[in-house]
């Protein structure tokens, strides 16, 4: 018991004592967690779209796998694109390897197929109206693909919010392209996991508690976000 | 009979192998007001849609102001500024009443200013006048559909096209379709509604179109 409360007492702590290396930690893990979002999202939000409101042969087995990849383990992705970024990878030239940006490309494969299926399912349940009106007020296809995203905003926002808390959660993908290096590649969830294989589980907690209170800053900035469009 | 703005010949659109509609000949002449009466399943809806360039069809050829459209080749979006359809149950964004008057002008980039102002014009025209800073998805039904009416009038069309506007109309909405409607041919607007309400839609026709099954019934 002592653990947890000594977890807690620490995580409180470091919060608010500044700890830099901690809030270098905490930096990375947002910067990559964000960046990893908006490049999966670049993506995801069109195919999303694309699929949910379009009727093409196919379509179901694809949505069956996209469903299916929601279940992608972490450590497959992170395997994956070891192997692509690896010095014998296709990608192997660019040197990514254990680099911030190798765990936002890892992270964004992670996130890719969970934003994808939010928005497509959000899309899907729409009123199939909102196109056709748009069109006849003039709208381009691009103008009323965008007039779809506009009015599921808030399904769309909470995609977003699922794919962030997804990534910043995981630690397969990030330790195995990023390395967990200190003051590089280290996030909360790779400092987790070296803290407690070294036996030191009240810091662990507290770089938990920490990680728990970005998380819900991030979704708070959301949900402030959806409450302002409505 | 005037210059046709649409023109069907040979239409045929099918559902599932199913038809649809199959017009032979059919014009509809600018400024004139046509009724399009028919039992449900007639494809009154299907031939509004056709003209609103929001279905092709999948035989024959469409032509608007002497242009055939293909569909294809053709820019739809061009035309489609040109004609504006009102659905039967309209369907308003989830935003104010303003914002969604406002769309279509938005889309055509009108400034902001001229946007407010015709706005309201148009709202003032349907008789809800103080009705733009209002949530659009909290007003009654018939308020709605006045909303819609408004947001197709403010582009001022060529052409107009109305799928059952007087259905589940409280009666001032109903009066205010009304009064709107047969103003517009003044206005050089072509009108085309699909209407249950014979007595309204005859009252406003200057011409009157009978389907049957997707055919003409002469």
């Amino acid at each position: 018991m002592d653990f947890f409360v000594g977890g807690v007492a620490r995580g409180l702590h470091l919060l608010v004592g500044f700890d830099p290396e901690v809030y270098a930690i905490a930096w990375l893990s947002l910067r990559v967690s964000l960046a990893a979002v908006a490049l999966a999202a670049l993506a995801a939000v069109p195919l999303g779209l694309l699929i949910g409101q379009n009727e093409f042969p196919g379509k179901r087995l694809l949505v069956v796998v996209f469903n299916t990849l929601l279940a992608l383990p972490t450590v497959v992705v992170g395997l994956v694109v070891y192997g692509l970024l690896s010095h014998r990878g296709p990608l192997g030239g660019l040197e990514l390897l254990y680099t911030p940006s190798a765990m936002v490309l890892a992270q964004a494969v992670l996130a890719f197929p969970l934003i994808t299926a939010l928005v497509l399912a959000a899309v899907t349940t729409l009123d199939s109206r909102v196109a056709p009106t748009a069109l006849t007020l003039g709208a381009t296809r691009f103008q009323a693909a965008w007039a779809v995203l506009s009015e599921a905003r808030f399904a769309v926002l909470a995609a977003l919010a699922a794919g962030f808390g997804r990534v910043i959660t995981e630690v397969g993908a990030a330790i195995m392209v990023g390395g967990n290096i200190r003051h590089y590649t280290r996030t909360f969830t790779t400092a987790i996991a070296l803290e407690t294989s070294k036996g030191d589980f009240a810091q662990g907690m507290a770089l938990g508690i920490f990680l728990l209170v970005l998380a819900l800053a991030v979704n708070l900035a959301i949900h402030h976000l959806q409450m302002r469009w409505r | 009979m005037a210059e046709p703005l649409f023109s069907l010949r040979g239409v045929v659109k099918r559902f599932q192998g199913q038809e649809a509609l199959n017009i032979e000949r059919l014009d509809f002449a600018v400024g004139q007001t046509t009724a399009v009466e028919g039992p449900n399943g007639a494809g009154k809806t299907t031939l509004l849609q056709i003209l609103a360039l929001l279905l092709a069809p999948d035989q024959g050829r469409l032509f608007y102001a002497g242009q055939e459209v293909t569909h294809a080749g053709v820019h739809l979006t061009t035309l489609r500024r040109e004609i504006t359809l009102v659905a039967q149950q309209a369907y308003l964004f989830d935003a104010s009443v303003l914002r969604n008057v406002a769309y279509g002008l938005r889309l055509r980039g009108v400034g902001r200013a001229e946007r407010g102002q015709r706005a309201e014009a148009a709202l003032t025209q349907v008789g809800l006048a103080s009705f733009g800073p209002r949530r659009a998805r909290r007003l009654s039904g018939g308020e709605m559909q006045r909303v819609a009416l408004a947001r197709a009038l403010v582009l001022r069309p060529r052409s107009l096209l109305l799928d059952e506007p007087f259905a589940n109309l409280d009666a001032e909405s109903s009066a205010v379709f009304e009064r709107v409607i047969a103003g517009l041919p003044a206005q050089g607007c072509t009108v085309i509604l699909v209407s249950h309400a014979r007595e309204q839609a005859h009252r406003l026709a200057q011409r009157v179109v009978a389907l049957e099954r997707g055919r003409l019934v002469t």
